[in-house]
């Protein structure tokens, strides 16, 4: 909302900048290679853990690899290749300084440190790294108020999140430096209480990173303020480093807890996929309502893992492990079609200088490509079939459909619940991408930005596609992913045997009913259409009627204009007035009279803001709490010497009555 | 000197540091303070100087001269020096606390410097230590001038009646700190006190007043 | 064997102030006074990775060097040597504009490096009276070096600054008087009864309830110079009115080198009175420290203020680490001061370089920095990378082994609660100081350059840390040793 009026980037844009966009993106790649090299490596169990104690003082580093590393690392590569080659194209034409540009490889190799991270202390030396480089990241156009306000939202919360995953990490490893192998055995030595504490600290600390509600509030500000690539990455990248983190320290070192757990996570997971979603499809800055969808895609994962959690500890494993794949499969499913929505929008941007959808439209016929890339992003995001997001909620639906739990009469409300707002998630981040689609590339444009947007260059495009066929993997060909699965989950539940769902050309669970198939969804959509095509072809052979130019029918309204279309903020009107409690949209009304005479109005204003409730219901009292406090201490200290003096002289009472 | 002497005199002694310091706390006129804080200082001093007598150990006896000398002579002339250029009133104004209610809190403080300074008398019960509990009550004493007057100069005076009391423990406990820790607490004490005499100069000729209300500017 | 060799920081200061006080500011000043904080720096050095033993003695007991007192030397003389070189453009500068005369500038040069003494002599003594004598004259030496600038405001700090820490220093000299009394009377001979090994050695004799009062007026005495509560009021008005290099000097290293004291008696604390009186004093106090330094910091507007309150936030911290400990946990405690004392060095220094350029400190006024020089602008913020706690400086390393000792001590509440003011603290910094750095810019000015010698030290301060935070060795094994020292 920040930049109704600004012009396409073209207008200011420096002259291309040499070598070092080309530098950047190629060591990009190269780090992304390296991610990959390093995670098939990790898959194959030929990664020796590594310690190296002459770095970092008094703790050591400790490196190690198993297959979840090795998941996360492969993950990351491919989002790393994909953003590499399409920052090529990207900061030939940006502001940032080089000190920016260099922290993109730099950001890449801390996730990497911290996949391969094999003690507690080496895991928060790098993940203080990773926030401090990212950080740096956001900063890139500095200059602005609101990436300043942006940083310093994160800087807040990812802070915050640091000190609760140091504390509760550090209670697990009882203050030693914590190597993860032996780690995984003292860990169930430790009070109830103290793993309680352990794992709510660290989940929140996770959870923060995750973007998860009511932690979220950084994550679409940051996301919308950052550059493509970057948010690309933060969003792809980091957002997934905080589920790594449950799933490392909360699932495998901590390992199986009470059920409350399972619960708390299921129910943290299902408010953000929620919130996520709804505030998604009322959003109209594309990267905020991109931002958005991170919150809810995280939250589907941390639903699936907290039913994990939850039929664990009912002992229902293979739906346990069905679960985990889900969250799992989500979790690729969205480095996927999340990187590919935000280098297409930083594409958008970068070639109309817009972010508010509402000035969009008319971007498929200027921008084909990079449109019909977003459009293979979009489906992802939706969640629909032969979208890259379907699989994994197929199967979430699937663990949770199958569940039972006699005993529990709480429980077993609870699961038609989640099975609820999973439907209902599903289908607000539908009708988000739907009108990001719709009102932001399809129609007419409504600012001169859009009108005069030519497609971004080769590298840009390039860096979309790599992306694209990601989706489309995902999408299609869950197969390829069986096998990493498979040793994700031996790693998880160590000591249970289970047998993972079958991702094949048909997808299925072992010992329950229910299965699908995207491949074949995927073709016989594709016959149906070509058939389709084809008897239309034939068809209009056969009955031509002659051509005849004429105006489309305006309800009679004469020539149709751009101000006549639905805009993002029209389309998610009937959902804004469906949520009005939950949304608390702002909303102004401001009649403007004639000077002559009160009773004729001159203009109407209606203005309608949708702020992030959470953001105003939660941390604004919080604050106000806090410069309260402040404030007493303030005035206390009021510069007169006689107060300082007896306060000391106070303190000396003190010592005497305490001492005697 | 018989031991029943040494006693009388260390309890005159006594007597004398308390008193001065309570009457400085009833005067609020500069030059009869500074007098006053000569007087104590002496007293201060005395202790040294007659138990050196009695035990016939000259070290004391020099360490008490030299205590008098310092704490009789030159500090309390030190102050006297920027009396001299006082012109706003040699008087302090305008006390936190009336002189009644101050007497009052000074009775106070006096029983808790008996009761705080109980387990010291426990240990060795001698002459010197029973004197122990007067000093500490001028120790108190002086935190209470420093904390409840308001013009400059009456904090110094304040926070030499504390100095005093603290080196009248000090004799009174232990016959005094090592010699070299003496002598370096005196020369720093020296050079506060003189360091305030100046900035109280340099405040008496910037702000016209040494009213310290007036120094609240530094604040958040 | 006669170390003699101890006294050398002590006289080569002292001979710097001697040249200063008889030739005044002249070339060969300030090379003296920065040859003498190099001394010791190197002396520092060599007391700890010299081949002699690290425990010596001289004057029968009343000098030693331990590996903490040669760490606290080597932070001195690092300290002193950037303050010291870029004080020679902070006064060429203000003698150039008429801000500072002669006589003012001589009565700096001579003032530094007594500073530099007292701060030494503290470090080295082993005996509670020197301390105490030592401490005091650190509050003298500075004094003027406060009221530099003879303004109003400076000359209301000045009188703040003497007078309340003499009141809690006096504090102090009562709690040694007192020490000394116990010690005595557990049979320790009156020459060596203040000396630290033999109250440690006396401590089990002591009467418990002389040594409680003791300890207790002691702590909150000594307290005085390390910023603690209750007696902290003085830190921010002295640090924001004196000239940034003595800033630098008095917010980077006097306050941890008082507070090495408050560890040194708390080794004697521990040992006649248990481990629970002095722990809990240490918590309380440290969390009142904290509490009110990140309360003062929430709504700051004046820069060298903000950098003061964040120095008292540094001291209530490892006020509450100390509580723990354990060795682990003095070894955090001394990174975080060897990481305190570097970064804020450096940020006074820049602070200084700004306010003589815009002519004041307060944040508004000091916008944009990045705009106008972009060195000073990323070494300032990497100067506030390495102040918050951010790896890969010091800090980080001081606060993880902090978070591991205290944990392990079963203080898991007492550090939540730190770290959550901590947290406040890390907000305003980077709200108040990003906003100054990356904001934009309102003064109309040309980009302007500062002084190379300015950059050396800026340059030198951050890779010291950044070298201390990452890789650190030989200088951790220095830091464990130290750290041994005062641990139980």
């Amino acid at each position: 909302m920040t930049d109704l009026q600004s012009r396409p980037v073209e207008a200011h844009r420096k002259e291309p900048r040499g070598s070092r966009p080309l530098l950047v993106g190629t060591s990009t790649i190269l780090v992304g290679g390296l991610s990959i090299v390093l995670g098939i490596a990790a898959m194959s169990g030929g990664i020796a853990s590594v310690s190296i104690s002459w770095l970092l003082p008094f703790s050591g580093l400790q490196f190690s690899a198993d297959s979840t590393s090795g998941l996360f690392l492969l993950m990351n590569g491919a989002v790393g290749i994909a953003v590499g080659t399409y920052s090529i194209g990207y900061y030939r034409h940006s502001h940032s300084g080089t000190f920016s540009l260099m922290m993109l490889p730099l950001f890449l190799l801390t996730v990497i440190a911290v996949l391969l991270a094999g003690s507690v202390t080496t895991l928060l030396l790098m993940w203080e790294l990773m926030a401090v480089s990212s950080m740096l990241l956001l900063l890139t156009e500095y200059r602005k108020k609101e990436v300043r306000d942006a940083a310093q939202w994160y800087g807040a919360l990812t802070q915050l999140g640091f000190l609760a995953i140091l504390v509760g990490t550090l209670i697990m490893s009882g203050g030693s430096a914590g190597v993860f192998s032996t780690l995984a055995i003292t860990s169930h030595h430790l009070s109830e209480s103290l793993r309680d504490l352990v794992f709510v600290l660290t989940f929140i600390g996770f959870g923060s990173k995750a973007g998860l509600v009511p932690l979220h509030v950084w994550l679409p500000r940051a996301h919308a303020e950052a550059p493509g690539p970057v948010s690309a990455v933060m969003s792809a990248v980091m957002a997934a480093m905080g589920i790594y983190g449950i799933m490392r320290v909360d699932l495998e070192l901590l390992g199986h807890g009470p059920r409350w757990w399972g619960v708390v996570a299921l129910s943290v997971g299902a408010v953000s996929a929620l919130y996520g979603a709804l505030q998604a499809s009322v959003a109209t800055d594309l990267k905020r309502l991109l931002g958005y969808s991170t919150t809810e895609n995280m939250g589907i994962v941390v639903l699936a893992i907290g039913m994990s959690m939850l039929l664990g500890g009912y002992g229902q494993y293979e739906l346990a492990a069905v679960a985990l794949v889900a969250g799992t499969y989500q979790l690729l499913a969205h480095a996927a079609f999340k990187t590919l929505t935000f280098l297409a929008a930083g594409a958008v941007h970068s070639a109309t200088g817009l972010r508010n959808l509402d000035l969009m439209g008319g971007l498929a016929k200027r921008l084909p490509v990079t449109s019909s890339m977003f459009a293979v992003g979009a489906l992802g995001a939706s969640g629909l079939p032969l979208g890259a997001g379907f699989v994994g909620e197929w199967l979430l639906l699937q663990s949770l459909i199958h569940s039972h739990f006699g005993s529990s009469a709480p429980l077993e409300f609870a699961i038609p619940v989640a099975v609820g707002v999973l439907a209902l998630t599903t289908g607000l981040g539908t009708a988000a991408v739907v009108k990001a689609y719709g009102v932001g590339f399809l129609a007419r444009p409504r600012s001169k930005g859009a009108e005069s947007a030519t497609e971004v260059g080769l590298p840009m495009l390039a860096g979309m596609a790599v992306a694209a066929v990601g989706c489309l993997a995902v999408a299609i060909a869950p197969a390829l992913f069986n096998g990493v699965l498979t040793s994700l989950m031996t790693v998880l539940y160590r000591g249970v045997s289970v047998s993972p769902p079958r991702l094949g050309a048909i997808l299925s669970i072992p010992g329950f009913a229910g299965s699908t198939s995207p491949i074949l969804l995927a073709g016989s959509t594709v016959i149906l259409v070509v058939l389709a095509q084809v008897a239309i072809s034939s068809f209009g052979k056969t009955n031509r009627l002659p051509n005849r130019d004429a105006n489309l029918w305006a309800c009679g309204n004469g020539i149709l204009g751009e101000r006549m279309q639905y805009t993002a903020t029209s389309f998610a009107e009937p959902l804004q007035r469906v949520f009005d409690n939950v949304l608390k949209p702002e909303v102004g009304i401001e009649v403007t009279h004639y000077d002559e005479s009160h009773y004729l109005v001159e203009r109407v204003r209606y203005s309608r803001t949708i702020v992030d409730s959470i953001e105003d219901r939660i941390y604004r009292p919080v604050l106000r709490g806090f410069l309260w406090g402040a404030n007493l201490v303030r005035v206390f200290h009021s510069g007169r010497i006689s107060r300082y003096l007896a306060l000391g002289a106070a303190g000396l009472f003190v010592v005497l009555v305490v001492s005697h | 000197m018989s031991a029943s002497e040494f006693t009388t005199l260390l309890d005159l002694v006594a007597s004398v540091l308390l008193l001065s310091s309570v009457i400085i706390v009833w005067r609020r006129d500069y030059g009869a303070m500074i007098k006053l804080l000569a007087v104590q200082g002496v007293a201060v001093g005395g202790i040294p100087l007659v138990s050196g007598i009695y035990l016939k150990d000259l070290q004391l006896v020099v360490v008490g001269m030299m205590v008098i000398l310092l704490r009789g002579g030159v500090l309390p002339w030190v102050l006297s020096r920027r009396l001299a250029d006082e012109t706003a009133g040699s008087r302090e104004t305008k006390p936190l606390v009336n002189t009644t209610s101050a007497l009052f809190v000074t009775a106070l403080l006096v029983m808790v410097g008996y009761l705080v300074t109980h387990p010291m008398l426990r240990r060795a019960s001698t002459p010197e230590t029973r004197a122990i509990p007067a000093a500490f009550a001028v120790i108190l004493i002086g935190v209470f001038l420093l904390v409840s007057r308001k013009r400059a100069l009456s904090q110094g005076i304040g926070f030499l009646v504390m100095d005093n009391g603290i080196d009248a423990v000090a004799f009174l406990a232990t016959l005094g700190v090592p010699a070299i820790i003496e002598i370096g607490a005196s020369f720093d004490l020296l050079l506060v006190l003189a360091i305030l005499v100046i900035l109280t100069g340099r405040m008496h000729a910037k702000f016209k007043d040494t009213d310290l209300d007036a120094l609240s500017e530094l604040r958040d | 064997m006669n170390h003699i060799d101890l006294i050398i920081p002590v006289i080569a200061p002292l001979l710097a102030a001697a040249i200063s006080l008889s030739v005044g500011w002249r070339t060969v000043t300030k090379w003296a006074n920065s040859l003498a904080a190099v001394t010791i720096l190197g002396t520092g050095l060599l007391f700890a990775f010299g081949t002699r033993s690290r425990h010596v003695e001289l004057f029968g007991g009343l000098l030693r060097s331990d590996p903490l007192s040669s760490l606290l030397l080597i932070a001195i003389g690092a300290v002193g040597s950037l303050v010291t070189v870029s004080s020679v453009d902070y006064i060429e500068r203000e003698l150039s504009v008429g801000a500072t005369d002669r006589s003012d500038a001589r009565q700096y040069a001579t003032l530094v490096p007594l500073f530099l003494t007292t701060m030494v002599l503290v470090v080295l003594s082993n005996n509670l009276g020197l301390i105490w004598i030592a401490i005091e004259a650190t509050t003298i030496t500075t004094a003027f070096l406060v009221g530099h600038h003879r303004t109003r405001l400076s000359l209301e700090a000045t009188w703040k600054y003497v007078v309340i820490c003499s009141f809690g220093i006096t504090l102090a000299f009562l709690g040694t008087v007192l020490l000394y009394f116990a010690s005595v009377h557990s049979g320790s001979s009156p020459a060596d009864a203040l000396n630290l090994n033999t109250l440690v050695r006396r401590a089990g004799r002591m009467d418990k309830t002389v040594t409680r009062l003791a300890m207790g007026m002691l702590l909150i005495g000594f307290g005085t110079k390390a910023g603690l509560f209750p007696f902290h009021t003085w830190l921010a008005d002295a640090h924001s009115q004196a000239p940034a290099p003595i800033s630098g000097l008095m917010s980077g290293i006097l306050l941890s080198v008082a507070f090495t004291v408050v560890l040194r008696l708390k080794v004697v604390g521990d040992a006649a009175l248990g481990v629970g009186y002095v722990r809990n004093s240490l918590l309380i106090v440290g969390i009142a420290t904290l509490t009110i330094a990140v309360s003062l910091m929430v709504s700051q507007r004046d820069l060298k203020r903000l950098l003061a309150y964040s120095s008292l936030e540094q001291m209530g911290f490892i006020a509450v680490a100390s509580a723990a400990g354990t060795e682990l946990a003095f070894v955090g405690v001394l990174m975080v001061i060897v990481g305190n004392a570097l970064a804020k060095t450096v940020l006074f220094i820049a602070s200084g370089q700004l306010q003589s350029i815009r002519h004041s400190t307060l944040l508004e006024d000091l916008n944009g920095v990045m705009e106008s020089s972009r060195l000073l602008g990323v070494s300032m913020m990497i100067g506030l990378v390495g102040l918050v706690g951010l790896p890969p400086f010091a800090l980080f390393v001081g606060e993880l082994s902090i978070a591991r000792a205290m944990v392990n001590a079963n203080l898991v509440l007492p550090l939540l609660v730190t770290l959550l003011l901590l947290l406040v603290g890390f907000v305003s910094l980077i709200r108040h100081l990003g906003g100054m750095l990356l904001g934009p810019r309102t003064a109309d000015e040309a980009t302007w350059k500062a002084r190379p010698s300015v950059y050396v030290a800026l340059t030198l301060g951050l890779s010291a840390s950044l070298f201390v935070g990452l890789v650190g060795s030989p200088f951790s094994n220095l830091v464990s040793s130290a750290a041994a020292v005062v641990a139980r």
